[in-house]
């Protein structure tokens, strides 16, 4: 019965409170082990802070041809934050996945790299450049998720507030459609802005409160599917060789497809509206098990998704930009395919290996910094940089389905996977979207686009499946070597 | 700065941003290909064998702050008087050893994230799941390749294990017990 049998997870020093056992003197005492998922953590974590100074130098050396001080304020900047949430995470939840941290920030730091870029090209200085807005998001996004972690020591408290997380998340959804609060952007009104509204149609201090809102209905759906699924999976017709739901319990699917379809006809956004569909369907298909609801909940949405590009004029000019991209009318026209266009051809120049950081031309596709960031990136790392990026999200979303997985709890399993997979469909829907194999909408890339409210979502996601992680490998358990 | 130096640091940098990718890979290796069976001298488990005689010494206390007690739900009692409130193992390398059992599920596997770990060569990384059913305890097997077996035949569907009755996972035996 040697202090190594037993695994991290029950090795905490409790040897004050175990003196009062009478059979003290069989009982060695079982000293911390030392934090080997922090420390591995570290290592990777020192490895993505290299890899970020190294984009933002080969930047100013593509693009200037010679170091200036950006270089380490940047760079310093990121790696100050970084370690400050590796130091949170050793106090406030040592046992955390030790991916996570290190993949989100070299997301992070080549979004912010890449960003820097365009800065460059554009001339843009100061509190005008995006790269430094994005630098000051992070370290707000940052501090969200740190917040997250030292308020929240257990994630099942938040089962307790599935209720309050749904009526959130609907508040957050309908925010821009108030009237002196909502802003209408680039044709999509799901923006609030405080302040007046510059020429350009900017405003000083602008938000996307949709993507909040995917963490608090996130939160709800795994609460309400805990308690609703057996009602949900267990009865029914057989059909066709699947069990269908009864009607009465198509209530919260068709609520949720009514809030979707709002969202794309009153918002003009048709990726959220996908983004929060797609979320409720494979959280109902991992609570329930049955292809039905999926089958049920597509066939919905293709629905009213080909209703909407025949009824709604933006839908159906976004689909005929993504069939007909390479037609001269569509390409010339106002919101029209221009910018798909010209971000693939950005990708193709890039080629295998990219044209280099700093030395491409990313900055002649509209939004390059923010929605075509993809693009930007594509041009210059290349097809082999881009592969790098998408093993990254692929690995960062595996993370979170394996700590849903191992999770002990349905809630915490369900919260897991739905976090995970709103990531991977968020990115799905971003580069499909601009590598034209899905019709483009208007989402951001997680962690790498300019855009304060995508991060901010982003990096509580990856707080909230840390916290997970860690409740995960703390709970009290037995080890048994042969 | 000549353009091959740039397209050498260029070049760098993605084998550096590839490297990080297969640092990310290696590390995580266990969890793609399982666990390593680690063998252990037959001296330490001589040293294992008078465990018997003291059960609590091995069983995992819960923390004051753990985090299953810190809930509103299990601040009733863990399981009602029908029901086993404590796992102990009644044969293999860890036999007499036992662990109490709140209202949650617990995972039974190789992962070192299943609640109960059993490490040798017939557990599978994610073997078996046991959960409070109507208040009472019900085996599942999680697709194991060796399967699990409750008093003899193996389990196909999740099914209720009744008190002192031997549920055995690979080389290991264990029973509920109230």
């Amino acid at each position: 019965m040697s202090a190594t049998n037993q695994g991290p997870g029950a090795t905490v020093s409790e040897s004050g409170q175990r003196n009062t056992n009478t059979i003290t003197d069989t009982i060695r005492i079982r000293l911390r082990e030392p934090a080997r998922l922090r420390n591995l953590e570290l290592l990777l974590l020192v490895f993505a802070i290299i890899i970020n100074a190294a984009a933002i130098l080969l930047v100013q050396l593509g693009a200037l041809g010679e170091v200036r001080k950006e270089v380490f304020t940047y760079s310093a900047a990121l790696a100050v934050l970084a370690l400050a949430m590796h130091v949170t995470l050793r106090i406030a939840a040592s046992q955390a996945d030790p991916f996570i941290l290190p993949i989100a920030t070299v997301l992070n730091g080549i979004g912010i790299a890449m960003i820097y870029r365009l800065d460059l090209a554009g001339g843009r200085e100061g509190w005008a450049a995006s790269g430094i807005r994005q630098m000051a998001w992070t370290a707000i996004a940052m501090l969200a998720a740190f917040i997250v972690l030292v308020v929240i020591r257990n994630h099942r408290v938040l089962q307790r507030y599935r209720y309050i997380a749904m009526f959130v998340g609907i508040a957050l959804l309908l925010l821009p459609l108030v009237p002196g609060l909502g802003r209408e952007i680039n044709g999509s009104q799901v923006w609030i802005g405080i302040g007046p509204q510059r020429a350009d149609g900017s405003v000083p201090l602008s938000f996307q409160p949709g993507e909040l809102a995917k963490i608090a209905l996130a939160v709800f759906f795994a609460g309400y599917l805990v308690t609703a699924r057996d009602s949900l999976s267990l009865v029914g017709k057989k059909f066709l060789g699947m069990r269908l739901p009864r009607v009465r319990d198509l209530g919260p699917i068709l609520i949720i497809w009514v809030a979707a379809m709002g969202v794309l006809v009153l918002q003009r956004d048709l990726g959220t509206s996908l983004l929060y569909f797609g979320l409720f369907l494979v959280m109902i298909y991992v609570a329930t098990g049955r292809i039905s609801w999926v089958i049920l909940g597509m066939t919905l949405f293709i629905g009213g998704a080909v209703a909407a590009s025949q009824l709604l004029g933006y839908v159906n000019s976004r689909f005929n930009g993504w069939l007909d991209a390479f037609d001269n009318a569509i390409y010339e026209q106002i919101g029209g395919s221009y910018q798909l266009v010209q971000g693939l051809f950005g990708i193709a120049d890039g080629g295998l290996v990219g044209t280099g950081l700093g030395q491409g031309s990313p900055d002649m596709v509209p939004f390059a910094e923010s929605d075509f960031i993809i693009a930007s990136l594509g041009e210059e790392l290349g097809l082999a940089g881009l592969f790098a990026l998408l093993c990254l999200f692929l690995l960062f979303v595996s993370r979170g389905f394996r700590i849903g997985f191992a999770g002990q709890d349905d809630f915490g399993r369900l919260l897991g996977t739905g976090l995970a997979f709103v990531i991977a469909l968020q990115v799905f829907i971003v580069i499909g979207g601009i590598t034209r194999v899905i019709p483009l909408t208007g989402l951001t890339t997680p962690f790498m686009a300019a855009g304060g409210s995508s991060l901010v979502a982003n990096w509580i996601i990856a707080a909230l499946l840390l916290r997970l992680s860690d409740t995960v490998r703390n709970q009290p358990r037995l080890v048994v070597d042969a | 700065m000549s353009d091959l130096t740039l397209l050498i640091l260029r070049l760098a940098f993605l084998l550096v941003l590839w490297g990080f990718v297969f640092a990310v890979v290696y590390a995580l290796r266990t969890d793609l290909f399982g666990q390593r069976v680690r063998r252990q001298s037959v001296p330490d488990a001589a040293a294992a064998a008078p465990a018997p005689s003291a059960p609590p010494s091995v069983a995992p206390v819960q923390r004051p702050q753990t985090p299953a007690n810190s809930l509103p739900h299990s601040t009733a009692p863990p399981a009602t008087s029908t029901s086993a409130n404590r796992l102990v193992i009644t044969s293999g390398p860890r036999s007499g050893v036992e662990m109490p059992l709140s209202n949650q599920p617990l995972t039974v596997g190789r992962s070192s994230e299943s609640g109960l770990v059993i490490r040798d060569d017939y557990t599978s990384t994610h073997h078996a799941r046991l959960m409070l059913l109507n208040d009472s305890w019900v085996i599942q097997d999680l697709d194991s390749t060796n399967g699990t077996f409750l008093d003899g035949s193996r389990v196909v569907v999740p099914t209720q294990i009744p008190l002192n009755t031997a549920v055995r996972i690979g080389t290991t035996s264990f029973e509920l017990r109230r």
